[in-house]
């Protein structure tokens, strides 16, 4: 113990114990001096993120509007999709338990218990078959064990009522119940209603600030889901929820907000009428097709509208899709079918395509011709079977053998004198391709001035509907095109020529125009002039059948409700979209719901004529606008009747013997040859042996029209053969379906 | 039993570890809530710090001189304690670091550290007159050595380095030269570096994770202390209140009860309730050195300083893990952290202390 005697402070040097303190006071100050930073001076930012820990936002989707047709019955509704699901927490801890849930359920699905590894598992989406269910709940545990997996999706009715009937036994299995669209009328309507998809990634931020959820909503992709999601979308709810590390909701943190279902629709299209157009022109395609023994026609249009009010009742475009197949998801296979059909399945050929209206374009330079003075209806004009017309580039080129064109009329195969002498109103009548050269592009002497010429044709064209996008809300709607010189200048990189003018009155060489323009001139005339906006949509409605007002911009597709001007107090407008708030409405914008007839303009009285001067050949604006006389209109719908009454009219057969119909017709036929890149693959575009397009259009009764009907047939031939019957059983079908609509009500 | 005086024992130690003890059975309480696989674990942390107690009483009561007569069979029996955890021993147990004693699981590495501090504060007191060169280093190092090797090859590096901070501080204070100590620094450094390639893999995350961390890994291997800085950081002044921290009660905070329980003290108590944590374990600490000034023996200082660095390392390094200041380690929070074998380990260096302590009178009537 001689240590212990040695005094305490020779035991330690003391600078040493120093040091030992200075150490650990140093550490201690490094520890203060971060503690300090973390919690006083960083506190705001860690307390966000411990905020952001816990802080889950679920959004609880908005059942989708239902559309439904004029008379109620569904055309796209929601339907209920059954997943099976194991929440992984929630399972039994006994593995014996595990095993006996996991085989009940795979005996149940069909789903393997034990397949691949875990790390394949992890490379399927939800929904893919491939991993077994072991493999499954075991990477759900990992990532979030209160999310419940999907084992299998989209199960029978009968296997989800059977799980819920096995709860007790089967714990953390579940049936997840999601909203899927279904469309009843199908194909019948895809083009019209259209289809939904997943939200795109372009638009993804846009519309996760609007509440949606990428990777479950869906918005439209074409047709009526696509033009008016805005109103059919609905806005998703929302709860602001705590949740442990595990992801289990604990509690509300904020007052959860309900979702507000979609606004319902009720289109303008009568399902029955639709159906008829649908039967009637696939008759008469496959009719043809079997007849020539091969595909013929590929494609084809019905439109039937009320020419007074603009309500599309019909519009079928064929050939179509099945829009139920893209319900759950778009399949690739079929979607790329779709895509490389030369057809277009996935247009809407109705006013997404455009094509030469043929004779039905006559109709425009009839009007022309009469209201511009070009012709009188007691003049008569020679018709010979065909004209030897003079191709001139240039007003002053000279007429030779080189640049001298036949211009046949249509009736040269059959009769090669032709129609003879015609007045203006069998002159439509005859649909007389002779008749309509004169008047368009002059004729020595019997036509002067050189007709109506190229620039005021376009004016009555123009004033009919052609040339522009009716502004339905249907999305993708084409122009058309009214051709002139200076278009010719731009994209043929040639002067117009004189041929050009005659080809262009009967509606052919670089005229292009949508079934649904032709519609409308159609439509015009039926109403002695007045040209009502297209329209598909009847009313909206809220989810407690409320009719809501909104209105339409066709322009950029926006959709306006009325509402209160924040600032000022005053009314003003919401825009659907995007939420803002204007005092005035978008020119060109009308009035969707509730219903109202919308007149885009009346020939008769909006002056919308231009007027011109013209000195051989050049024409100037004068700057003056004109209206067409209302006698020019009551002319030519003489014109358009007789093609029914007189026994040589395009359309007395079809009214008379084929489809005898005790209302009165009025209407119009065209045979529109075209050459695209399909008739010049088959080496048809040459003289005599162009292909043809079909057209017809036809109103009743003619004093007090109702019902105005268009259909094309893509290379169908003969308008007043092919196109016509299908007009006219269509118009029957009309007539019949009101005939019954009256004695039910009746009854 | 000679000179054996209670007045001497120190009161205010045991009262501050019985409060930190207190302290932390609470906050083992408000970590594990809620978890079923830990329910009761706090009820054991008392029985443990109640044991522990009661071995404080009973070691005060014993000279600290008896263990440093029996040192070699304690040695030797840690050693084979040590030999079969680690690869020697895996290869016929399995690996494991601890032991089953009936429900406990014993952690032999705990109580090694103890042993050490005892081996080496006999090692100096033999030695006390002999120069101050390599040979009296070297032998010091064996000693050690000879317990580490196995704690080494668990593989449990934070232990390692416990014991050799213990060793550093020991020879510090019987008189290293400066210049000796510089060559051992640069040694340090040296094996630093080439013993880096040679860690576990795990290790070596760590300490890249720690240098270079990945500012795109939110669940990766920074989680674990990036929640413990949202806790810290989100506790404020004055906390979230007891058992209100959403980071500890949500259980986005990791391994709450062990490792992380300081940083659940921060979130539930604010800045106020760390800095009475660290207090409270620099008290304990100082009081300990304050019985290493008193003792009547190189050995009796030896084992009060051991004590004091022992705590004070591990005390340091896991709030400083906590701070995300060093890599993750996995020491315990002493007197807080949950762990029988931790607690027990601390609670028989105090009981040494004390034994110290009221011994550091020669005479005392």
């Amino acid at each position: 113990m001689s240590s212990s005697s040695l005094p305490r402070s020779s035991r330690f040097e003391t600078w040493r114990l120093f040091v030992i303190y200075a150490l650990i006071l140093l550490v201690l100050t490094a520890l203060l001096g971060r503690l300090l930073s973390l919690q006083v001076f960083g506190s705001q930012n860690w307390t966000l993120r411990a905020v952001d820990n816990y802080t889950r936002e679920i959004s609880s989707p908005a059942p989708r509007g239902i559309i439904y047709d004029r008379n109620n019955y569904i055309l796209a509704r929601n339907i209920a999709s059954y997943d099976l699901t194991i929440t992984p927490a929630n399972i039994p801890d006994d593995d014996a338990d595990i095993q006996r849930i996991y085989r009940d359920i795979s005996a149940l699905t069909g789903v393997p218990i034990n397949h691949g590894t875990l790390e394949e598992a992890k490379l399927y989406a939800p929904c893919v078959e491939g991993p077994g269910i072991a493999q499954l709940v075991e990477l759900g545990d990992s990532l979030a064990p209160y999310t419940p997996v999907k084992i299998k999706c989209n199960v029978s009715e009968e296997v989800a009522r059977l799980v819920q009937e096995r709860s007790i036994d089967w714990p953390g299995v579940g049936i997840e119940v999601n909203p899927i669209r279904d469309y009843p009328t199908g194909s019948l309507t895809a083009d019209v209603i259209g289809f939904l998809g997943p939200i795109p990634a372009a638009l993804e931020e846009q519309l996760t600030a609007k509440g949606f959820v990428a990777n479950r909503d869906k918005v439209g992709y074409a047709g009526i889901e696509l033009s008016m999601q805005d109103v059919l979308a609905g806005q998703n709810g929302s709860r602001v929820v705590q949740v442990d590390v595990a992801g289990k909701e604990l509690r509300n943190i904020e007052p959860p907000k309900a979702a507000v279902p979609g606004y319902n629709l009720t289109l303008t299209i009568d399902t029955r009428l639709q159906q008829a157009a649908e039967a009637s022109l696939l008759y008469e395609i496959n009719y043809w097709n079997m007849y020539f023994g091969k595909t013929r026609i590929s494609s084809g249009v019905v439109i039937a509208m009320n020419p007074k009010t603009g309500e599309i009742l019909a519009m079928v475009s064929y050939p179509t899709y099945e829009n139920n197949r893209m319900a759950r998801f778009i399949p690739g296979y079929y979607y790329e079918q779709l895509n490389q059909d030369p057809r277009h399945p996935l247009l809407n050929n109705a006013i997404q395509s455009e094509y030469p209206p043929g004779s039905v374009f006559k109709l425009s330079a009839a009007n022309g011709a009469l209201n511009e003075g070009v012709v009188t209806t007691s003049q008569i004009i020679q018709t010979p079977g065909k004209l030897e017309l003079c191709e001139q580039f240039t007003p002053n080129q000279p007429c030779g053998p080189n640049n001298t064109r036949p211009f046949v009329d249509w009736i040269y195969d059959k009769n090669p004198d032709g129609f003879g002498q015609l007045d203006f109103y069998h002159c439509i009548a005859y649909s007389s391709n002779v008749c309509f050269y004169k008047l368009g592009g002059g004729y020595g002497n019997e036509i002067k001035n050189g007709g109506l010429g190229i620039f005021r044709l376009g004016e009555y064209a123009r004033a009919l509907g052609y040339g522009a996008a009716s502004g339905i809300e249907l999305p993708g709607e084409v122009d058309g095109l009214i051709p002139d010189p200076q278009w010719k200048r731009i994209h043929q990189a040639e002067n117009w020529s004189t041929g050009d003018t005659y080809i262009a009155t009967v509606g052919q060489g670089y005229v292009l125009a949508t079934p649904l323009q032709v519609l409308m001139s159609g439509a015009t005339m039926a109403n002695d002039g007045k040209l009502m906006q297209p329209t598909i949509i009847k009313s909206i409605e809220d989810s407690e059948g409320k009719v809501q007002t909104v209105w339409f911009n066709p322009q950029d597709f926006s959709l306006w409700v009325p509402s209160v001007d924040e600032n000022s107090g005053r009314e003003a407008w919401k825009n659907l979209n995007d939420g803002t708030i204007v005092d005035t409405l978008p020119a060109g914008s009308y009035q969707i719901s509730p219903f109202v007839p919308n007149m885009k303009w009346d020939i008769t009285k909006d002056p919308r004529i231009a007027e011109y001067q013209c000195r051989g050949g050049n024409c100037q604006k004068t700057g003056q606008m004109k209206v067409v006389d209302p006698s020019v209109v009551k002319n030519v719908q003489i014109g358009m009747r007789m093609a029914v009454t007189d026994p040589r009219g395009t359309l007395h057969n079809i009214y008379t013997k084929d489809y005898p119909l005790p209302i009165a017709v009025a209407g119009k036929t065209g045979t529109a040859e075209y050459c695209d890149d399909v008739a010049l693959k088959a080496q048809r575009c040459q003289f005599g042996s162009w292909p043809t397009h079909s057209w017809t259009i036809s109103y009743a009764p003619y004093d007090d029209p109702e019902i105005v009907i268009v259909a094309f047939e893509y290379n169908g031939g003969e308008g007043a053969s092919v196109a016509a019957p299908v007009v006219a059983r269509v118009m029957k079908a009309y007539f019949e379906l009101k005939a019954i609509d009256l004695a039910g009500n009746g009854g | 039993m000679r000179g054996l005086s209670w007045r001497n024992f120190d009161f205010l130690l045991l009262g501050a570890m019985v409060l930190a003890s207190a302290f932390g059975a609470m906050m083992i309480h408000s970590a594990i809530a809620g978890n079923l696989d830990l329910a009761g674990y706090d009820v054991r942390q008392i029985y443990f710090a109640l044991a522990g107690v009661a071995v404080i009483i009973l070691l005060a009561s014993i000279d600290y001189r008896y263990w440093l007569s029996i040192y070699l069979p304690i040695y030797i029996v840690m050693m084979l304690f040590l030999i079969s955890l680690s690869g020697l021993g895996q290869a016929a147990f399995g690996a494991q670091r601890w032991f089953q004693v009936g429900v406990l699981f014993v952690q032999p590495t705990e109580f090694a550290k103890i042993v050490v501090i005892l081996i080496l504060a006999r090692y100096f007191e033999k030695s006390q007159n002999d120069p101050r060169d390599l040979k009296w280093l070297a032998k010091s190092l064996a000693w050690v050595w000879g317990l580490v090797i196995w704690i080494l090859l668990q593989p449990n590096l934070s232990n390692v380095i416990v014991t050799m901070v213990i060793w550093a501080g020991m020879v510090w204070m019987n008189g290293i030269g400066i210049r000796q100590l510089l060559w051992l620094g640069l040694a340090v450094i040296l094996l630093a570096f080439i013993a880096f390639p040679f860690l576990q893999p795990y290790q070596q995350a760590r300490v890249l994770n720690f240098l270079f961390p990945d500012p795109n890994a939110r669940h990766g291997a920074v989680y674990n202390v990036q929640q413990a800085l949202i806790a810290i950081g989100s506790g404020g002044l004055f906390g979230k209140g007891y058992g209100h921290g959403t980071q500890t009660q949500l259980r986005f905070l990791k391994v709450r009860h062990t490792d992380f329980i300081f940083s659940a003290t921060a979130e539930e108590f604010g800045i106020i309730g760390a800095i009475i944590i660290i207090l409270i374990e620099a008290f304990i600490i100082w009081r300990c050195i304050r019985a290493a000034q008193k003792a009547r023996d190189v050995s009796g200082a030896m084992i009060a300083l051991g004590v004091a660095l022992l705590i004070f390392f591990q005390g340091a390094a896991n709030i400083a893990v906590n701070l995300n200041l060093i890599p993750v380690s996995g020491l315990p929070l002493p007197f807080i952290s949950y762990g029988g074998s931790g607690l027990m380990s601390l609670m028989i260096g105090i009981g040494l202390v004390e034994s110290v302590v009221m011994r550091h009178k020669e005479l005392d009537f």
